[in-house]
């Protein structure tokens, strides 16, 4: 495990979560959000007024017992979002800088290596300002990788790049990950960046987790209303609770009965909220056979029809719901095929696992949980 | 021509930048990485000598470390040496005067090495120590060359402390500038005319050395690709 | 350069003093050096340290207050009376016996448009200059175009460079900077300056050594008068010169 504790005052921060060991793991979060200064603190770049950071039974850092290893000292590898290569050293030289244990004429050998294994063994005697965006990010990569490290933090390692650069090089961070089986903790503000590359998933908002969990199962789960905004959930309602039995919890939306799959079991204080990813609302033909295997069944009227390359967003309002917007995605075919427009009525299905219920509250839950761990 | 004087005025930039540069170096990088409030009021202070009426300086130097001060009364006691109309007084008084040119143009280069490069550096395994000498130095070199060729372009030139502090004494502190001064002094304008461009010569030959270096020596050297 | 005397003489003998280290060298083959400057610098420099041996001043004032900080060596001497003279660029009065009464009237006629002066506050020969000028009755006159120099070298620096009609100044310097060259150089006598005496003293520092008591004696040799007086500077009576050893 990866433990990470942190606590500072100002720039507030306050997280505490563990990851796994040989995995990739994102942190995600708007700017500003204090993902950046994880990843510091984490690799002893930055201290923090509490903090205990351990890797594995390997402590690297304890206000309590008054230790921080600095980061000289710990066994990791680093590359910064404009990749931070010693401008007077060519490629090679930036790599052999991270190998000062080794003895002269192995760190030479050694550096060429790194470079052969991500790909520019060519370039090794090409200074920073002679290599383009995504040469650079190799150099750095190759430089971070050179010291063997157990820990891999990468601070937006894609950002400064182009859209395409962007693409390949992620598949080989993915690539290098799997034959290295090495932890790899980067920070992210994109989303869609995070869901390809990482196994878990720590959601930071205002120097607080939001939410944290495997990759997959944040990405349809957001337990928050907050988590579902910052994960881009397009549909969020409200609804009463009604009831409890063996098929879920029943709400009432509008003038609408809904099923979820989980859910209180009792009556909650307040409103529920509630979410369902775009890809999950499926548009059913009037003479489905097999109506219940979809959910709950729905009339709707089409408001918006917005066509986007590959794929279009249809904004339909379900008849005596309470009146919030729900959107939808579909295949330019299936939006032709069903001959939509604004105006159209459709009939829409809602799966009762594909509706999440949401915490109302913000940050609260994740602090109690963040407290309770202590 | 004053070759005594010539000679001697060498020596003193010798000896200047010899003192003088570890200590714009040190303090220099000290200032650019400082996160002290009190910055500002250093960097005040070291910048006074260029504010200040060389002869002011001197008058400080002259009260402050004069036979008479204490200061001057306890490093005659304890050095042997006298910090006024003396070689050493005047080796002294050079770094002082000088501190402005061999500390800002070292500050501004180190404050010019990012702090990304610090955490790349820390991050590949290199100690504080290993990091000043293998990435710092080498990029801030410019900056350190620069506060040389300074140094050493206004040490030979100097004049207003050097008469303070170090009278007029020929084969001690009678540096050119000074010979100058005194042939000037003794109505012998042909002679104080022939050191003055002898000086000019050497003074503009010395800059343009240094800054030809800093042409081909720069932290990125372009290579023609 | 250790052992040979360090010697700290005002500017205005310069010439003088030049002439006879020389002298001393040839026949003494011993040698001093010699440091120039205003004799207020030059006490300045000894009360905070100097390490000169011998001090030969332009007045009696420095040497009386260096005496008073306990930091002279034996009873001064005066080696000389100095002289001060008046210089008027070329044709501005013509041919005059009295200088100072040419003078006044160029002032009163607007031709004087500027007249150099040590700083009579401190420099000796500033002080001869004031008095002289009072005892002609310019002295108001004159001052709206007064250029003071800092010392009587400065004085003669501006003589010799600046846009001056008229200059009062030492004598020795004046003809060290050949002010006769560009104009007229005329003696004024004692008797114009009558308030103010140009003793022009010198004594022995604490580090005087041998060889400078032997130096300091042969300055007030008959050898060393004679090139003062050709320098123009007057010496003062035998009499006073049997006094001493």
């Amino acid at each position: 495990m990866l433990s990470i504790f942190l606590e500072h005052d100002s720039p507030s921060l306050g997280v505490d979560f563990q990851l796994p060991i040989g995995t990739l793991s994102a942190i995600v979060g708007p700017s500003g959000s204090g993902k950046t200064s994880v990843l510091r603190a984490v690799a002893g770049l930055l201290s923090t007024e509490h903090s205990r950071v351990s890797f594995d039974k390997d402590i690297w850092a304890d206000t309590g017992a008054r230790y921080f290893r600095p980061a000289y000292q710990r066994p990791l590898g680093f590359v910064s979002q404009t990749f931070g290569l010693f401008p007077h050293l060519t490629a090679v030289e930036n790599v052999e800088a991270a190998l000062t244990h080794l003895r002269r004429r192995e760190r030479n050998r050694e550096a060429q290596n790194c470079l052969d294994i991500v790909g520019i063994g060519g370039l090794a005697d090409r200074r920073p300002n002679e290599l383009s965006g995504g040469q650079s990010q190799r150099v750095a990569m190759a430089r971070a990788l050179a010291r063997k490290p157990r820990l891999l933090l990468l601070d937006e390692p894609f950002s400064a790049l182009d859209h395409s650069t962007r693409k390949r090089l992620r598949v080989e961070l993915k690539r290098l990950q799997d034959a290295l089986a090495m932890t790899v903790l980067f920070v992210t503000h994109d989303l869609d960046e995070a869901a390809e590359l990482s196994e878990t998933l720590v959601l930071l908002r205002r120097g607080k987790v939001i939410q944290q969990g495997p990759t997959r199962e944040l990405l349809r789960r957001p337990s928050t209303v907050e988590a579902a905004r910052l994960m881009n959930f397009a549909n969020l309602a409200k609804a009463e609770w009604v009831g409890f039995d063996a098929s879920g919890i029943t709400l009432r939306w509008g003038d609408v009965l809904l099923t979820a799959a989980e859910g209180p079991k009792s009556q909650p204080d307040d409103t529920i909220h509630w979410t369902i990813r775009t890809s999950d609302v499926f548009l059913v033909k009037d003479n489905h056979p097999n109506e219940s295997s979809l959910g709950t069944i729905l009339p709707a009227k089409v408001v918006e029809v917005i066509e986007m390359g590959s794929s279009a967003l249809v904004s339909v309002i379900v008849n005596n719901s309470g009146g919030e917007v729900l959107r939808l995605q579909l295949r330019p075919g299936a939006l032709h095929r069903h001959h939509l427009s604004k105006g159209s009525s459709v009939k829409i299905a809602l799966h009762a696992q594909a509706i999440v219920l949401l915490d109302p509250s913000d940050a609260s839950l994740s602090a109690n949980q963040a407290k309770s761990k202590q | 021509m004053d070759w005594n004087a010539f000679h001697l005025s060498l020596q003193l930039a010798a000896w200047t930048l010899v003192l003088l540069l570890p200590i714009g170096i040190v303090t220099g990088r000290w200032l650019a990485k400082t996160q002290t409030r009190a910055r500002p009021w250093l960097q005040a202070f070291f910048a006074l000598p260029l504010v200040l009426p060389p002869t002011v300086v001197g008058y400080y130097l002259l009260v402050f470390t004069g036979t008479r001060s204490p200061i001057g009364e306890f490093i005659m006691s304890w050095f042997g040496v006298s910090l006024v109309f003396s070689f050493p007084g005047l080796v002294v008084a050079s770094i002082l005067v000088n501190l402005p040119f061999a500390i800002l143009p070292v500050q501004r280069a180190f404050e010019a090495v990012s702090n990304e490069l610090h955490d790349a550096a820390a991050c590949c395994g290199m100690t504080p120590w290993q990091t000043f000498t293998r990435i710092e130095m080498p990029l801030a070199w410019p900056g350190v060359l620069s506060a040389a060729v300074l140094t050493l372009g206004h040490t030979l030139g100097e004049f207003g402390v050097v008469l303070m502090v170090g009278g007029n004494i020929p084969g001690e502190t009678r540096t050119l500038s000074i010979a100058i001064f005194d042939r000037v002094q003794a109505f012998d304008p042909l002679a104080a005319g022939r050191m003055a461009g002898f000086l000019l010569l050497i003074s503009l030959v010395t800059v343009a050395l240094g800054y030809g270096v800093l042409e081909r020596r720069g932290p990125q050297r372009q290579k023609s690709t | 350069m250790a052992g040979v005397p360090l010697i700290a003489a005002a500017a205005s003998i310069r010439p003088a003093l030049e002439e006879i280290s020389t002298r001393y060298n040839e026949v003494t083959g011993e040698s001093v050096r010699l440091v120039f400057g205003s004799s207020g610098t030059l006490a300045n420099q000894i009360a905070n340290g100097a390490p000169y041996v011998l001090f030969l001043s332009a007045n009696t004032a420095y040497v009386r207050w260096l005496a008073g900080l306990g930091l002279t060596q034996g009873p001064p001497v005066t080696y000389a009376e100095g002289v001060l003279a008046l210089y008027s660029r070329s044709g501005l009065f013509g041919e005059t016996e009295n200088p100072l009464m040419a003078l006044d009237s160029a002032l009163q006629h607007g031709v004087v448009k500027r007249l150099v002066i040590a700083n009579p506050e401190y420099a000796p020969y500033g002080t001869a200059a004031r008095a002289a000028l009072e005892h002609a009755g310019s002295w108001t006159r004159a001052r709206p175009f007064l250029l003071l120099g800092a010392n009587a070298g400065q004085a003669v620096q501006y003589a010799l460079q600046g846009d001056v009609d008229v200059a009062l100044v030492p004598l020795p310097l004046a003809r060290l900077a050949k002010l006769q060259e560009t104009g007229q150089l005329q003696v004024l006598p004692k008797e114009t300056f009558p308030s103010v005496e140009l003793h022009q003293q010198m004594v022995l520092l604490p580090g005087a050594d041998q060889k400078t008591h032997e130096f300091f004696a042969y300055l007030q040799s008959i050898d060393s008068q004679e090139i003062f007086m050709r320098h123009g500077l007057l010496v003062p009576s035998p009499v006073n010169l049997t006094l001493q050893p």
